[in-house]
């Protein structure tokens, strides 16, 4: 038979648990990544040359090379110049320095598309453009890129899968662990597929509930607001 | 006895080689009612914007409340931008296009700048706010978005946005040019409500019959100048220069 039922049922146990650094790596890297792209994209967007050019080149940088290429880079070429990491931090930093630079392109696309009217009447109000930002634009933007943000931070779960290479026991290299002990290729993988599959369906089914909300408009989320002056 | 609250000296402003303002001047006493009339594109948006600063003129000053900003020849202002962004509070402005924060509720829009700008407390603001969407006639609309508002609505929450940081003067930037006819009235009743109340206002509009009723004064404008001003009753009735009369003619001839 090609899937053994029982190699299955005795994997999933070492599994479960590569399934479950998998979902952390995600969650710090991904919480990492959507605060600091924020950073990123204002850096990107200020008066200051120097800010610019320098987190310019960081994100050039990272979007014209290989996330593998980086990780592999950081972990085993870093020691050479003094820079030893454990395998949890490389991959932590190796991961959210790649996904902030794309979240950073996201929010600032999302932060140029709010119209300049908004910047106009946050202005006539006497708002300093700190408050403008917090206040007006930020809040427009971010609403509209939650999809895209919800996408990207799926994209992360599938490749933290690239972490193995840097000997994080997550989903991927415990799969790859067990199938070299018992070369049960077929169920060992299938397992690792499905385990994949039954959290990234659900976060894509949501995500694209995300998008279909945003279309509604403001007024959907209304009755939860009805109350004056909880949100201000 | 007369207290200018903005004084305007030899503004020039150009986009590119286009030149919209040249070498404009005037002054606005307090509780002065003042409309801009002329033909798009002579110059009277960028007059409002350069009065509150969204638009960098290339030379020449402003003063609000005594308070002069000149333009610093660099493409910036001769005083901080803080300071700029102070000045603006006591300049109230409406946008063409309302320009209402569409993530906020119409009381939150009226809320914004009394919380974020001038800091007054919970209660204050928000008395005031429902006092303010009460004069625009729309308490019942407060907890609504602007997606959920006409544009009659919408400007009026504008009014009323604008009305809530206490300003000096207010700007209309052809507050009504973007609403339905049958929708004009409801903004102009409003407009008309804060002239009974003294309010000092800078009307840029083609609402030649509110104008005519409501202004003290009535500047002509074409090709970045001021070609003709006086009362209304001058200006409307017996205007002196032949390109008022041939855009007053043009004008009532489609609207009569």
């Amino acid at each position: 038979m090609l899937f053994n039922i029982d190699n299955a049922y005795s994997a999933l146990g070492v599994l479960s648990l590569g399934l479950l650094m998998t979902i952390f790596l995600t969650i710090i890297c991904g919480a990492t990544s959507l605060v600091a792209g924020v950073f990123v994209a204002l850096a990107k967007m200020s008066k200051r040359r120097w800010l610019r050019a320098i987190t310019g080149s960081y994100v050039t940088i990272v979007r014209s090379t290989p996330l593998l290429v980086q990780l592999i880079f950081i972990y085993y070429a870093l020691p050479f110049v003094g820079i030893r990491l454990n395998p949890l931090s490389a991959a932590y930093i190796g991961l959210s320095l790649n996904v902030t630079a794309y979240l950073s392109e996201v929010y600032r696309g999302g932060i140029e598309a709010v119209s300049k009217g908004q910047h106009d009447a946050a202005a006539a109000l006497g708002m300093k453009s700190s408050v403008a930002m917090r206040r007006v634009i930020f809040p427009q933007a971010l609403r509209t890129l939650i999809p895209t943000l919800g996408n990207y931070i799926v994209s992360l779960f599938k490749d933290t899968s690239l972490a193995s290479v840097v000997t994080i026991q997550e989903l991927m290299f415990k799969g790859q662990i067990i199938a070299a002990q018992n070369y049960d290729y077929m169920t060992i993988y299938a397992m690792v597929f499905l385990l994949y599959l039954a959290v990234g369906y659900p976060s894509i089914r949501f995500v694209t509930y995300l998008e279909k909300r945003m279309k509604n408009g403001y007024a959907v989320k209304k009755a939860s607001k009805r109350k004056v002056g909880v949100a201000l | 006895m007369s207290t200018p609250i903005i004084e305007i000296k030899n503004l020039t402003k150009s986009f590119g080689s286009n030149l919209v303002l040249e070498d404009f001047s005037t002054t606005i006493q307090k509780g002065e009612v003042v409309g801009i009339i002329g033909p798009s594109g002579s110059g009277k948006s960028t007059l409002l914007r350069c009065i509150n600063f969204l638009e960098i003129a290339d030379s020449g000053s402003i003063s609000i409340a005594g308070e002069e900003v000149k333009v610093d020849g660099k493409g910036g202002h001769s005083v901080p931008a803080l300071k700029i962004a102070q000045l603006r509070t006591k300049v109230g402005m409406v946008f063409q296009q309302f320009n209402l924060f569409p993530h906020l509720t119409a009381i939150e829009n009226i809320i914004a700048g009394p919380k974020y700008v001038l800091k007054e407390d919970q209660k204050e603001r928000e008395q005031k706010a429902r006092n303010l969407l009460e004069m625009v006639g729309l308490s019942e609309k407060m907890d609504h978005f602007p997606e959920e508002l006409s544009g009659g609505q919408q400007q009026r929450v504008a009014i009323a946005r604008a009305l809530a940081m206490n300003p000096e003067v207010m700007l209309f930037d052809e507050a009504t040019s973007a609403l339905d006819p049958e929708i004009v009235g409801e903004v102009l009743g409003v407009m008309r409500k804060l002239v009974d109340d003294g309010m000092t206002m800078l009307v840029v509009t083609h609402e030649m019959g509110f104008v005519r009723q409501v202004a003290d004064r009535v500047i002509f404008m074409d090709e970045g100048k001021i070609v003709e001003e006086g009362p209304p009753s001058q200006l409307f009735d017996n205007p002196k220069h032949p390109r008022t009369k041939d855009f007053l003619s043009a004008i009532l001839s489609h609207t009569e």
